[in-house]
Order: structure tokens, then sequence, then C-alpha cells
């Protein structure tokens, strides 16, 4: 854990560095001397040696405190504490349905498996896949919130049940739209691979029922690579929901990322990337724990 | 304790009609506003964006402020009671304060109404020069006030601002009477006065909600029409009206035709008359057109990739007219241009060759094809450095700077920049010569490049293109190392000084980004800050221009149209160039979705 972080670390520093820009011109107006400059590159601390840059973001994730932005002069931890709410009311209904919907109809074809069916719903999801989620959003928002009217076409309230129902719903279903697809044709594989098994043969030599094969013998082997893939996605789902945040006016950390890079603001960048790398590293950790739940031959060592 | 009841009833029941009287605004009249970037925060001396600023303008009061309907744009008295006076040759500023101005109430006054004083302004000025703030606007009051330098010097070594110590620039000469001091002549500075960073804050509140950096960003408190109801940052802003505004009747007066409609629906209502502004943050172009289409907005600015959904030229498509929608348009008090660095060993320099080479390119950019191709026609050629709306803009004026790329040839041929067997031109001295033109790694620094690139081939000047992001492009700017670059200058203050210091060569390194210093230029320029506006100094003015044009430090391009669209309901709205809140002076139809 400790060198993946300190991996993360380096790279996001030498990254913004490199690449990020000197802050201090923008922040210091439209009409600006050097002196002012400097006084701003001063009191942000990069006029300091890099040495020095590097042992500061270290001690801050030390004690997880990363300061204020540098834009709005808002609390980092206020920022994340905000932020994560809107993400989350999007994310986790979507990844709930997402899981449920793909694994079901994978059962299904694959139960099918060779099938028209089953080769129309593959056909499907390889055109789907082939179009991007930039075209989802246009299309769905243009013709669900504006032509329809079944949904407003942008906002965020302050209501949990009012940001689920009536602003989410609409982001929700495209993040489906656009995720089914993907996992369905994963999950189709994973439980393919099951179904050759011998055991499969066995269970049916036995007079198990079909139902019983599929959802509990099939699914439960089919699992291990299903939480892989489920546990993998869901840091990237966090900061990959900034289109859908953007066109949707949802105040999320997908859409704050973008935000922060647009204003060379590093506190915040330094903030999300080493939370997005420590909730990778503990959703990899989660995973384990979830193997040995569904298959009790994994041994934890 | 029935006696105490009864007198607090009594006294609430005395006091109800003459709050009612004051708070005019109804607060089941909404309107929805939209910005198409995000806010940074609501200190006026901190915040550094437009929308911030958007938003400021309707919190704090300023001591000036602008007329709504005169144009070209007119100051006029806001918290002061009326226009300065100017003795001692524009070096001393007279204010008088109105009285009874109050702050929105707050925790920070310990449950008391809390009048604006003349002390207020002082610690407001004196916000933007303190170092530990940082803030952007220090150069408003930099080199300005008498005693304020040596304070900021003395800061910046290390002690903490005084903001206690009596400056003689700055001095509140009693409750309601300020008297400002200049080091030199200015006559610009009541604009200064009226511009948002200049809001007037009080210092119980900075010290109650200030960070360690002197900044309060989350806790507007001010004396303006609005308060902050809701903030869901980069999302959501809510104001509602400040039950403790003074209030004032819309009986604004214009001879313009055009204003006569919005005269008859307003003139005499108290105002503000809209309780609730709703303003949502949506960046994405087609979620604000679509919200606005679906009525979820009240009013949106159609930048240049969105005008052609509603505009047909300059007017509003039927369909959209048909349903009530209407359109406010005017010119942005704004330039773009392209620079030449006159310190660049290329392209700079006041030998004839250098002018020769700089006038080619100049006369090589076809504008048109900008407007058109870049600007989808949502923009007009900019001839005057000084844009419309602003004092001292001459409206028919004959550049001498014009499309012609044969006579662009003809000069480069005579000043010795020869054609090779490429097609390219060489130096008179036979090196190669390549000009580099910095932009942005966006879509229109793109187009921009694009439009350059096929400029300067029709001249056989070889281009090449450096890109870079905005901060490295201003590090470098700032540093006489660009040798070319867009830009754009968007006014501060509605008055031609603040474009015609955009070449003054003492400048270079903060707004002069060309680097430009042309003696005639800049000897001129001197003359005009102790001028103040009229024909005297407009005269100059147009003598510096032609200067401009013959020494060729810029290309000046286009301004561009800011097109309002606004939803039936809306009543009272005409676009001021200058001022960014206009909430204070709309009405809408109350309940209306």
């Amino acid at each position: 854990m400790a060198p993946t972080m300190l991996g993360v670390v380096l790279l996001v520093f030498l990254l913004f560095n490199w690449v990020g820009g000197d802050p201090a011109y923008v922040l210091a107006g439209k009409i600006s001397n050097q002196e002012q400059i400097d006084n701003i590159r001063r009191q942000l601390g990069v006029d300091q040696p890099y040495y020095v840059q590097l042992w500061i973001f270290i001690k801050q994730i030390l004690t997880a405190d990363f300061g204020a932005s540098w834009s709005t002069n808002e609390s980092v931890s206020h920022i994340l504490a905000t932020r994560l709410g809107p993400s989350l009311t999007v994310l986790i209904p979507l990844l709930i349905l997402v899981t449920f919907i793909a694994v079901g109809l994978a059962l299904a074809v694959a139960y099918v498996r060779g099938s028209l069916t089953d080769r129309m719903v593959m056909i499907v999801c390889t055109v789907g896949l082939s179009i991007s989620i930039l075209v989802y959003i246009i299309v769905f928002q243009y013709v669900f919130a504006y032509k329809l009217g079944w949904f407003p076409v942008q906002g965020w309230g302050n209501d949990f049940w009012e940001n689920l129902i009536k602003y989410a719903s609409l982001p929700i279903l495209i993040g489906l739209t656009v995720s089914i697809a993907p996992s369905l044709r994963l999950y189709r594989t994973f439980i393919l691979d099951e179904i050759n098994q011998d055991y499969v043969r066995t269970a049916r030599a036995k007079g198990v029922g079909e139902n019983r094969i599929m959802w509990i013998h099939v699914l439960r082997n089919a699992s291990i690579p299903i939480i892989t893939h489920i546990m993998a996605e869901l840091p990237g789902l966090l900061l990959g929901s900034f289109l859908i945040e953007r066109f949707f006016s949802i105040p999320g950390i997908g859409r704050e990322v973008i935000l922060a890079v647009e204003r060379s603001d590093f506190p915040v960048i330094k903030a999300i990337t080493v939370y997005v790398a420590f909730a990778t590293i503990i959703t990899n950790l989660l995973a384990d724990l979830m193997y040995k739940a569904v298959d009790p031959r994994v041994q934890l060592k | 304790m029935v006696k105490l009841a009864m007198r607090q009833i009594a006294a609430a029941v005395f006091l109800l009609p003459m709050f009612v009287s004051v708070h005019a605004a109804d607060m089941t009249k909404v309107v929805r506003d939209v910005f198409p970037a995000a806010e940074t925060g609501f200190d006026p001396a901190a915040s550094n964006d437009t929308y911030s600023a958007t938003i400021n303008q309707a919190i704090f009061d300023t001591l000036y402020t602008y007329d709504y309907l005169a144009r070209p744009s007119k100051i006029a008295p806001l918290a002061a009671e009326a226009l300065p006076v100017i003795t001692d040759n524009g070096k001393t500023y007279t204010i008088k304060l109105r009285h009874g101005i109050q702050f929105a109430t707050d925790p920070a006054f310990g449950g008391k109404k809390r009048e604006l004083v003349a002390e207020d302004v002082v610690y407001s000025l004196k916000r933007l020069a303190d170092p530990k703030l940082r803030s952007p606007w220090v150069f408003l009051v930099e080199g300005k006030f008498v005693g304020l330098d040596e304070e900021i010097a003395a800061a910046k070594q290390g002690a903490k601002f005084d903001y206690d110590k009596k400056l003689p620039g700055l001095e509140a000469v009693d409750k309601y009477t300020l008297k400002l001091r200049l080091k030199d002549t200015d006559y610009n500075l009541p604009y200064v006065l009226a511009h948002t960073p200049t809001g007037i804050v009080a210092r119980e509140v900075i010290e109650k909600y200030g960070e360690s950096d002197g900044r309060a960003m989350s806790n507007p408190v001010g004396s303006g029409p609005y308060k902050l109801a809701q903030w869901v940052r980069s999302s959501k802003i809510v104001l509602e009206a400040n039950p403790d505004f003074r209030g004032f009747t819309w009986d604004f007066t214009s001879k313009d035709p055009a204003d006569q409609k919005v005269i008859a629906q307003m003139k005499g209502k108290k105002m503000p008359q809209v309780g609730r502004i709703e303003v949502s943050i949506i960046e994405e172009d087609q979620a604000r057109w679509l919200a606005f289409q679906n009525r979820e907005l009240d009013t949106m600015n159609m930048e240049g990739p969105l005008a052609p959904q509603a505009l047909d030229g300059d007017k509003i498509k039927p369909e959209l007219a048909a349903k009530g929608i209407r359109l406010d348009r005017i010119v942005d008090p704004e330039i773009s241009y392209v620079y030449w660095n006159l310190q660049d060993p290329v392209v700079g320099g006041l030998t004839k060759d250098k002018i020769a080479l700089r006038r080619a390119m100049a006369m090589s950019y076809n504008v048109e094809q900008d407007i058109k191709v870049i600007r989808n026609g949502q923009a007009v050629a900019a001839a005057y450095p000084i844009p419309p709306g602003v004092v001292g803009h001459v409206p028919d004026w004959k550049s001498g700077v014009k499309y012609d790329p044969a006579g662009a040839n003809a000069l480069l041929d005579k000043f010795g920049y020869k054609k090779g067997v490429d097609g390219f031109r060489t130096n008179p001295d036979g090196k190669p010569l390549v000009v580099t033109l910095f932009s942005r790694p966006d879509s229109l620094g793109r187009q921009q490049d694009e439009l350059w690139k096929s400029a300067m081939d029709g001249i056989g000047v070889r281009m090449d293109v450096h890109k870079d992001k905005f901060a490295e492009l201003l590090k470098l700017e700032k540093q006489c190392k660009v040798m070319s670059r867009p830009a754009a200058w968007i006014a501060d203050y509605p008055d031609g000084d603040n474009f015609m210091q955009l070449l003054y060569g003492p400048n270079t390194g903060a707004s002069n980004g060309g680097c430009a210093r042309i003696p005639e230029y800049d000897a001129l320029y001197a003359r005009t800050t102790k001028m103040p506006p009229g024909p005297e100094r407009d005269k100059l003015y147009q003598e510096m221009t032609r200067i401009a044009e013959a020494y060729a430090p810029w290309r000046l391009t286009i301004s561009r149209y800011r097109n309002q669209l606004l939803q039936a309901r809306v009543e009272g709205y005409k676009r001021h160039p200058i001022l960014r809140s206009h909430w204070q002076y709309l009405d809408v139809a109350p309940n209306a979705k």
C-alpha cells in the first residue's frame, strides 16, 4: 500500500510541476507586476524548492489536511465532503442497477447461448458500446428532458429524495444505457466459462433445476471476476462521471476535478488524486474479502 | 410579563409598515439566471472572475454606480450622496455618504443595526492593498493614494498591515465624509469607486468570517439590494432581497426610442421588485440552451457558438419571437487584437523595415473572415482602440489599417523581405524569417491559428504556432518572451484610458502584453492622464491611435456582441455595458414558472 501511494504522490507532483502551469500568473489578475506575482507565489508556497514542496505534500497526506483551494479559499476537506454526496446519489443507484440488470441479462443470454436472442443482444451491445457517452447525454437530454419533458434539463436541490428522483433519474438512465452493454458482454463471458464446467453437468445429472444451477451454482462461481470488475470500476466511476455532472449541473466530484484542473488548483487536484488512489487500494482490499465470502476455497494470507 | 409582550406586539405593529415600505420586493417574484462558468467566492477585494463580481454587485454597495439607461455610460452616486467634489487639479476628492444606509442584519453585528459609514469605505479600500490578501485588484489603489504605498511596502517586509493607521490619502473626516488625496491628478477615480472590487464591507464581518489570509469568500454581508440565501458551490447561487436595503424608485430617463417601452413598464416602481434570484451554473452550451427553451431559465447570454440556434443575423428567430422571447443586444465594451512584441528581435523594434513587417502582417489579416468563421457573425470589426459604450469611442473612425494582402506584399517587397524558391520570405539581411504565434490549446485558439496561418501564407511569411497553457502564456508575456499573441481586453471602467493604457510603455510587464515602447505614444498618454474626459483628451487619443496605426504594435480585430435572451415575463431589462448585476432593475410576473 505504501509503495503504491508513494508512486501516486510522486507522479502527481511531477505532473503538476511539469505541465500544471504557474497559478500565480492567473491569480494575480488582469494588471499585475512581478512583485505581486512573487508575493502570491510566496503565499502559495510554489517559490519553495521542489523537495520542500514534496515534503509539504507528504505531510498533508499524513495529516489528511490539504489546506484550502487556491482559487476559492474553500477548505479542501469541505470541497470533498460537499461534492461526494451528489456524486454518490447518482453513482450508488447506478452501480446497483447496472450490476443487477447486467448480471440478470448475462445469465439469461448465457443460458440461451448461440441462439438468435443471444446474437441479437450481443449485436445491440456492440453497437451500444461503439457510441460515445457524449452522444447519449446530448440525445437523452434533448429527447427525454426537453422534447418529452419527463425530466428537468438540469439542476440540483437540497433534498436527497428530490435529487434522487427528480434530478438524478435521467443521469442514472444514461449511466445505465452506457454501462450495461460492456458489463453484460463481460459477465456473459464469465458465466459461459462456468456453464461448461463439470460441476454444472454433474448438477444437471443429479436433477438439480436449471434456475438453481444458474442462480446458485454458476453465479456463485462467476462472482469472483464479476466482483473484481465492479470493485475495480468503483473509484474510476467517481471521476469518470464528470461529463454527466457538467451536463446536468450536478455539483459532484468529477465536475470539481475538471474545475480544479482548469484553474490549476493544485491543493484540490492533490487531495482528490490521493483519495482516489486510496479508495482504489481499499476497494481492492474489499474485493479480496468478498472473494472469501462468496468462495470459501479462497484463502486470505 | 404580559405588559412586556404587549409592548413587543405594539412595537412590531408599529415597525411593520416601515419595513414594508422599505422592502418592496415580492418574494414570489423569482428570476432564474445562468452563469456559463463557476464562481469563486464573494469577497469584493479577492474575487477575480466575472460571475463572482456579478453576485458581489448585487450584495455590496460601492460609492458610485452607473445610470441604468444612459449611453455612453454615466457615473451616478450609490452609497455616495452626490458626485465627488474634485479640487486640487484632480488630486483631492471629497465625498459625502448617504445617511442611514444599513448593512444586512448579521450575527457579526451582535444583533444591532449597523450603519455604513466613511470608515467602512476607508477599510474596504485599504483591504485591496493588504499584501496578505493578495488582491488581484491592488492596481486600483497602489501608487494612487498618499501614504498607502508606504504601508504596502512595510507589510511586504513582514509587518502586519495596519488598518488602524490614519493615512492622509484615505481620510474619514467624519461619519459621513471622506477625503481622498491622490499622489497625481486622476479624473478616473470615480470609475474606480464604482468598480465592484471597491464594494464596501464591514470590518466586523471580515474579522468574524475571514480566513487566515484575510479573505472572506463565503459570508458576504453588504448593504446592497440582495443577500446570499443559499450557495451550492459551482452549482447554484440563490439571492434574496435584503430586508435592510433602503430601496429606490425606478426613475431612469432616456431619449432613445428603444428605451421607452422599458421606461413605460418600470417608471415609478419601488425597487427591487424581484424577491428571489436563482442562478444556476451550467457549463455546457446545450444544457443551457435547452434549459432556457424549457423555461427553466428566464434569461441567458447567447455566446458565439450558440448564437445561430437563436438568431437569424441580428434578429431573433421567428419561432422564438412567437413564444415572446426577446433579444437585448449590445456590442461588448471590449476589443480583441493580436499584438506583436516590440522588444522581439524578429518582429520588434521601431526601424522602418520592422514597422513595414508588422504593418504588412496587420494588412494580411481578414477581419471579416474572422467575424464570419470564428465568431458566427456575432462581432463587429474594431477600428478604434476604444470600443462602443466607452467614453472616447469614435463611431465612424477610418482606420489606416485595412485588409489588403496585395498592399502588404508590395510593402514587404519594398523593404527587402525577398521571397525564396519555397515561396516564403527572408529577412532583409537574408536570414530566415519565421514569426511565431503563441496561442491557447482550445478551439478558439486553433481557429485563430488557422486564420493567421492562412494570412501569413498569403504574404509569404512563414508562421509557427507555440501552444501553451494560459498561465504559462501570461508568464512568458510578462517577461516579454511572446512574439505575437491573440488577446482581448474588456473594460474595467467605461473610460478610454482603460484601453489606451494597453500600449503605454511603463505598463510593460503589467497590461502592455506586447511590451510596446513608442516614445511619441507614451508622451501623449502621459499628458492624457492629467486631463478630464472631454474633446481635448479625445483629440490626443485620436493622435495616439494614428501613431499606433503607423507603428503597428497590434492589429485590432473585433468587438463581440452580447446577446441576452429574455423570456416574455421579464420586464425592465436593458443590458448595461459595465454593470453586471441587473436584477435590482427588473420586474417579473409573480408566481410564474
